[in-house]
């Protein structure tokens, strides 16, 4: 007992201790994307005929007129900081922006993933359950369809459909206008500050808003998760420990539900966490379609604009989300399996 | 029994959370009725006025921050009086005085004093931010104050039209005490003008609230407040429009979307005249344009009605000249010289007697998002029309806007181009495109040119600078090294209960939000 213990804190320990060299690559590559593409990123940014000492000006600022070396060695102790840059065309700070916007895309995400995760695994349960009934191909072919579909062009399906059709839901935005402009911003995550003001119109309004984003986001993603969950579901069912189960005359509801259906879901926890990558960039598309002021929106504009410290502070932002993703599951797979150590 | 029990309770508390929720939403719409909510896909640089030029942050600025003078609405376009009762040369054309408004306070309750004129005039210079037109005080050479209520403008050169200099948005007036000297106030800081609103919020990329100024001397705004929201797609500010979650858009929809919304009930389209251009440039260095005979060729052949009625849907209408029409001074000059219609006859001729061989190949330019989706439509209708004449055969080329401007006079030897004036009057349609100076590096040089651009800002009368203006845009013509296409509608696409909105439909392209209401 006390082995496996001391073990875990190793494998703690030195998980902990490769998120550096990680972090160290991953922003190395995007420190060197952002230089190696053709075109001054200043004057890209700036456009139009701006004078060349304003250009110089600005390119002082920003550090792009020092050595490569400096700008890198620069570049790595800011984001030690907290200091992801200033955007050029908007003067924002890239941590207002995170601040500011990822509340938004916290909220679509997490609303997502919930119905990504509902719907994979009910469906996935259910397919692997009645294997090769309809219900079964029904579910398979689900998942496939809901993967392979553009999540921009289920967005605008949803919109025409539920929004414009049958004027049951919004069809853009995080919450009505009024709603939006009159709702004390604690968070800047409504939902939480509509709950924090007690203004439950606003959060049903809110929440309405929610619906079709989340949905579009959620079914693409749940796709993956039924064919996942539906394999593992499968396999668990052709266990011995459930035939022992089936045994000692067990009911089938009790060992699909009570016995086969938890360890199918183990190896799903690990997938979740690494569809995070997945859903941050299901979610600049889904953000981009319905309005939706998230990080993600606002990463597409500093692309348009050629806003080269804008994307970079995003982009190394997302990178660092997933990698803290990533290290909280390989953590709580540790955790559940004693196998998984170094 | 006593989940069931319990199961009750629980459905009745949601039943009435619904109730009190929709009892709350709807005393929420009806003290929100007076307020308009706007869509647009334009955005904000910057709010203040030293570090922006251009129509998305106008929107809001406009509304909070005023001028000494200013343009409009509707057909009031001469420079007439707003913070300021009286602007007028003193001697000679190089010094401007001006008499400021008594009486008008700041939106924080500061008095409005010539030391914020004379401040917002430096700190723009100043700061000459790349986002903002400082530039277009180039001429000015020093802003002294005499008094509070006093202010007299040094400029290098004489200029007539400094006035209309005065009612641009880089001469809207901030308040000393608020505002740095030397660099910008961050857009989500406090904004502090004498305009009709103050803006309560600004959350960048989503929403700019404005709310009526108590302070404000002028006419108290015809509704309780405006709510700009930000939208990336146009599409889907049309949704938004159609399900009524905005009253009203401006800037912008493509032409199909405003023929589509057009034939929805409850949805009008505003359209007014607007003050912007397009026109198709053309290097006289650079072969084959180098030739003025293949510029008057194209300037016979260019399609303008197929442009405006196909491509844009009515929505434009053909400009026969770079000063726009309805203008003091416009004249067609290009109707005049080339006619309205295109024609291959002339076209053919005037190659022919200048020996030049057809067809005459060449790499047409355009940028595909920066002035519209409709660009890539509109230049193959230009194609269509060069080559479908035989006497050309041109390709089309694109690039990004960033790119493109970067490169106007090192690769391109036609090219799209677009102008949204400065100030809406007939010099600032001449003056940016034919005398030296000229930002278009199409290499026109003509000492012609430059003397009438001399004589026109130092006319000592409208009558005398309009006649100049005239001969100018004459000569345009005649040299011909740019070709005028077509002059763009303002266009506002509203619910059919918003009132007001073609009360501010004019060529200096304002949305004057104080002037709406809504029913």
């Amino acid at each position: 007992m006390s082995n496996s213990g001391t073990s875990l804190k190793t494998y703690a320990l030195t998980r902990l201790a490769l998120v550096v060299p990680m972090v160290l690559i991953l922003l190395t590559l995007v420190f060197l994307l952002m230089r190696v593409a053709p075109g001054d990123p200043i004057s890209a940014a700036l456009g139009g005929h701006v004078p060349a000492s304003v250009i110089n000006q600005i390119r002082h600022q920003v550090g792009f007129d020092k050595p490569l070396y400096v700008q890198y060695g620069d570049y790595l102790w800011d984001i030690v900081r907290g200091n992801f840059g200033t955007t050029i065309t908007d003067r924002r700070p890239v941590s207002s922006i995170i601040v500011e916007n990822g509340g938004a895309t916290l909220e679509l995400t997490i609303a997502a993933g919930l119905v990504a995760i509902t719907i994979g695994v009910v469906v996935g349960l259910l397919a692997g359950r009645y294997r090769d009934t309809w219900v079964d191909v029904g579910g398979r072919m689900f998942g496939i369809v809901a993967y392979a579909m553009p999540v921009f062009f289920l967005g605008f399906l949803a919109q025409l459909f539920f929004g414009v059709y049958l004027g049951w839901l919004p069809v853009s935005g995080q919450a009505s206008p009024i709603t939006q402009a009159f709702l004390p911003v604690h968070t800047h995550i409504l939902f939480i500050d509509a709950i924090w003001a007690r203004n439950w119109a606003a959060l049903w309004d809110i929440t309405r808003h929610l619906i079709l984003p989340a949905m579009t986001l959620g079914i693409v993603i749940g796709g993956i998760f039924i064919r996942l969950v539906r394999v593992n579901v499968i396999r668990s069912l052709k266990d011995d420990y459930v035939e022992a189960a089936r045994a000692r005359g067990i009911g089938e509801r009790s060992v699909v539900y009570h016995h086969a259906f938890r360890n199918a879901l183990v190896p799903v926890v690990t997938v979740v966490g690494l569809q995070m990558a997945l859903l941050l960039g299901g979610a600049i598309l889904t953000e981009e379609t319905f309005n939706w002021p998230g990080i993600g929106q606002t990463l597409v504009k500093y692309l348009e604009n050629r806003d080269y410290v804008g994307v970079q502070g995003i982009i190394v932002v997302f990178a660092l989300i997933v990698v803290f993703f990533s290290l909280v599951i390989d953590f709580v797979n540790a955790f559940i399996d004693p196998r998984i150590r170094y | 029994m006593k989940g069931k029990w319990r199961f009750l309770v629980a459905s009745a508390g949601l039943a009435a959370a619904a109730l009190v929720a929709v009892t709350a939403a709807t005393a929420r719409t009806s003290a929100s009725s007076a307020i308009i909510v706007d869509g647009t896909t334009d955005t904000v640089t910057n709010i203040d006025p030293a570090g922006n030029y251009d129509f998305g942050t106008k929107a809001v600025d406009f509304m909070i921050f005023e001028r000494l003078l200013d343009s409009g609405p509707g057909k009031s376009l001469a420079p007439h009086p707003s913070l300021a009762t009286k602007c007028a040369s003193v001697g000679s054309l190089k010094t401007w005085s001006c008499t400021l408004r008594k009486g008008v306070k700041f939106s924080n309750g500061d008095a409005f004093t010539s030391a914020d004129v004379k401040f917002s005039f430096d700190r723009s210079i100043k700061i000459a931010d790349p986002s903002g037109i400082s530039s277009l005080f180039a001429n000015l050479k020093s802003v002294t104050t005499d008094g509070d209520y006093s202010v007299i403008f040094h400029l290098k050169n004489p200029e007539a039209t400094w006035p209309n200099i005065l009612t641009t948005p880089a001469a809207q007036i901030v308040d000393h005490n608020v505002y740095p000297a030397d660099k910008l106030q961050p857009s989500t800081s406090e904004q502090v003008g004498t305009g009709p609103y103050v803006l309560s919020t600004y959350t960048p990329g989503q929403q700019a609230v404005l709310k009526p100024n108590p302070s404000y001397w002028g006419p108290k705004p015809a509704n309780g407040g405006v709510i700009i929201n930000y939208y990336t797609k146009s599409s889907t500010m049309k949704l938004a429009l159609e399900k009524g979650e905005i009253d009203m858009a401006f800037e912008t929809f493509t032409p199909t979307e405003i023929v589509s919304l057009q034939k929805e009930k409850g949805i009008k389209v505003h359209q007014g005249r607007a003050a912007s251009i397009r026109y198709f440039v053309m290097d006289t260095n650079r072969a084959p344009t180098n030739n003025i005979a293949v510029r008057k060729a194209i300037a016979y052949l260019m399609p303008r009605q197929t442009i405006a009625s196909r491509v844009y849907h009515g929505q434009v209408v053909p400009l026969y000249s770079m000063v726009a029409a309805g203008l003091p001074g416009h004249i067609d000059a290009f109707a005049s010289m080339y006619g309205t219609n295109p024609s291959k006859a002339k076209a053919a001729a005037v190659l022919r007697a200048a020996g030049v061989k057809t067809p005459v190949t060449g790499q047409v330019w355009y940028t595909p998002s920066h002035y519209g989706d409709a660009s890539a439509d509109e230049y193959a209708e230009i194609q269509r029309a060069l080559n479908g004449s035989g006497l050309f055969k041109v390709s089309l080329k694109t690039a990004e806007w960033a790119q493109y401007v970067r490169t106007l006079g090192t690769t391109k030897g036609l090219f799209q181009m677009g102008w949204f004036p400065d100030y809406v009057d007939a010099e600032n349609y001449l003056l940016p495109f034919y005398p030296k100076g000229q930002f278009l590096e199409n290499g026109y040089t003509s000492t012609k040119m430059n003397a009438l651009a001399v004589k026109e800002q130092g006319a000592a009368t409208v009558k005398a600078r309009l006649a100049v203006v005239k001969q100018m845009q004459v000569l345009a013509a005649k040299d011909v090294p740019i070709v005028p296409v077509w002059q763009g509608n303002m266009i506002v696409v509203s619910r059919s209960n918003v009132q007001g909105i073609d009360k501010t439909l004019d060529p200096t392209f304002t949305m004057r939000f104080n002037l709406l209401s809504k029913s």
